[in-house]
């Protein structure tokens, strides 16, 4: 794969656009650390793909919305398409920014910056990989 | 020869004041109550001056309260409170303030009155009618004796609107400190009680609940499972109740819609609330989209709106385990001493915290129910 050094991160090519289309995931290994990778109707998201609770792979996770904050009675939907949830447990995070909804401060599977540039899907790391792999996975959301 | 019949034992010096939760008056004859019920009410409970004998033993007499299913193999009151003149523990407030009050060194005592189920008596007219005048014989012959006897109001939770009334035609009297609700079929958090609670707010009047309907042939016994055989299979089941009712109001978001209301529960224990906080809060994190009023830890919520009676105070294999327990639920600010005067299963204050640090005492005893009742 491909690298380009750029600033304080380093820009890694890890698929051409099309193998990310929109409603496509991906799962990238980065020395050791499994990072998720997904396309919500164009927009790319990368995040780390282990729940932060229990450390199951978020990339089987359902992409939704949320039922924002109300009072009591009411039910606001909001934030349609950018909230992933734990597989397991169901606890969601925001897509763009990896916090959880109910403790965004102290509980977060992170994120990476992620970009199509050129027909290739650039992924931004703070240091230079030693290895990088793509890993294979079923999913059928 | 001077008998002392009972030291005067009083409290370390470390800790000042003691409120206690509950104490328990009882009528040492239902004909006390008497006076204090309309006409109407008498007639319709065929009590008073309408009293019927005729075929009492065959469903056709006067009016007898619900009974409970599960009859104490011992006794229920205890024995060491028996009236000078030998009447039913916590009938005489002279006697109960010198057995009590001043051998404790009361602040103040909380009556918590010693036929509850009456208020959710399954005719709300009667249940109102009671209720109102057992308030009414409370006030007088109690609050009235000693400026350190203050009282929770009965009102019944089966119709709210009566219940309602029952705060406005006495809430705002200087000896009532708080709302007694009794346990029926309706989760606390319900919007059928809601109405209730702004006003209960608007009052400064904390809600406390107490065991008296549970178990009682009026409405469903506590153990989900269905009913328990024995007194000591049912008393012990006591405590699943607060913990039902505190996922109740947590998950109907009645804690957001009435934040400064405080609920009391007494005579659940408390033991059991690492348990309750630990699996709310597991369960809100992955499930808060069905309860999106619910806006922080379901625990931080307990922790600010829910009070815990000690008694019975649960005694942990190892004494200190039981401070432990407090520490690891940071229930500090919590508890609220209650003995259950002049009940069988109570707890005396000198001697059910020994290991108790004086700082916690402190709160237990004093602080805590001072800034939770309207004192």
């Amino acid at each position: 794969m491909e690298t380009i050094q750029k600033g304080t991160l380093t820009s890694v090519v890890v698929c051409s656009a099309e193998e990310l289309m929109p409603g496509q995931r991906k799962i990238v290994v980065v020395d050791g650390v499994e990072i998720a990778m997904l396309n919500v109707d164009g927009q790319m998201y990368a995040f780390r793909n282990r729940c932060p609770h229990q450390g199951v792979e978020m990339v089987y996770g359902a992409v939704s919305g949320a039922m924002l904050p109300s009072n009591p009675g009411e039910f606001i939907y909001g934030c349609d398409n950018q909230i992933i949830r734990c597989p397991l447990h169901g606890w969601e995070f925001e897509l763009e920014t990896g916090k959880s909804l109910f403790s965004p401060e102290k509980v977060s599977i992170g994120n990476y910056v992620i970009e199509e540039r050129a027909g290739s899907i650039v992924l931004k790391l703070k240091r230079e990989p030693k290895n990088i792999s793509l890993r294979n996975f079923r999913c059928t959301h | 020869m001077e008998t002392v019949l009972k030291e005067n034992e009083g409290l370390k010096k470390s800790v000042k004041g003691l409120i206690d939760c509950d104490i328990h008056p009882y009528l040492d004859d239902f004909n006390e109550l008497i006076p204090y019920l309309d006409e109407g009410i008498q007639r319709h409970m065929n009590i008073g001056k309408f009293e019927k004998n005729m075929l009492a033993n065959m469903n056709a007499g006067s009016f007898t309260f619900p009974k409970a299913r599960y009859a104490n193999p011992n006794h229920v009151l205890r024995l060491d409170a028996l009236t000078p003149g030998g009447g039913v523990p916590g009938s005489d407030p002279v006697f109960a303030t010198q057995d009590l009050l001043d051998r404790h060194n009361h602040t103040f005592g909380i009556l918590n009155i010693g036929h509850g189920t009456m208020a959710g008596y399954h005719n709300v007219e009667v249940a109102a009618g009671y209720t109102s005048g057992s308030n009414d014989w409370l006030y007088d012959r109690w609050v009235e004796s000693d400026p350190r006897f203050k009282m929770t109001m009965s009102v019944t939770p089966v119709a709210p609107d009566l219940a309602i009334e029952e705060v406005k035609r006495i809430g705002h009297k200087p000896g009532i400190v708080g709302i007694n609700l009794q346990c029926i079929n309706i989760p606390l958090g319900k919007r059928h009680f809601w109405p209730l609670y702004e006003v209960a707010q608007e009052y400064n009047l904390p809600i406390v609940l107490h065991p008296d309907c549970e178990g009682t042939a009026e409405y469903a016994p506590p153990g989900a499972v269905g009913p328990a055989s024995t007194y000591a299979e049912w008393h012990t089941t006591l405590s699943l109740i607060a913990q039902r009712q505190i996922m109740s109001l947590v998950c109907e978001g009645v804690f957001e819609k009435f934040p400064n209301l405080k609920f009391n529960f007494i005579e659940y224990g408390f033991s059991w609330l690492p348990s309750v906080m630990w699996r709310l809060d597991k369960n809100w994190k992955a499930l808060r989209s069905e309860i999106p009023w619910v806006k922080e830890l379901p625990s931080e919520y307990i922790r600010r709106n829910v009070r815990l009676g000690t008694q019975p105070i649960e005694e942990s294999f190892h004494p200190k385990d039981i401070v432990r327990l407090i520490e690891m639920s940071k229930a500090e600010d919590m508890l609220l001493f209650a003995s259950d005067y002049p009940h069988w299963d109570g707890d005396e204050s000198d001697r059910a915290f020994l290991h108790f640090p004086d700082e916690l005492k402190q709160k237990i005893f004093y602080e805590n129910a001072k800034k939770t009742y309207r004192l």
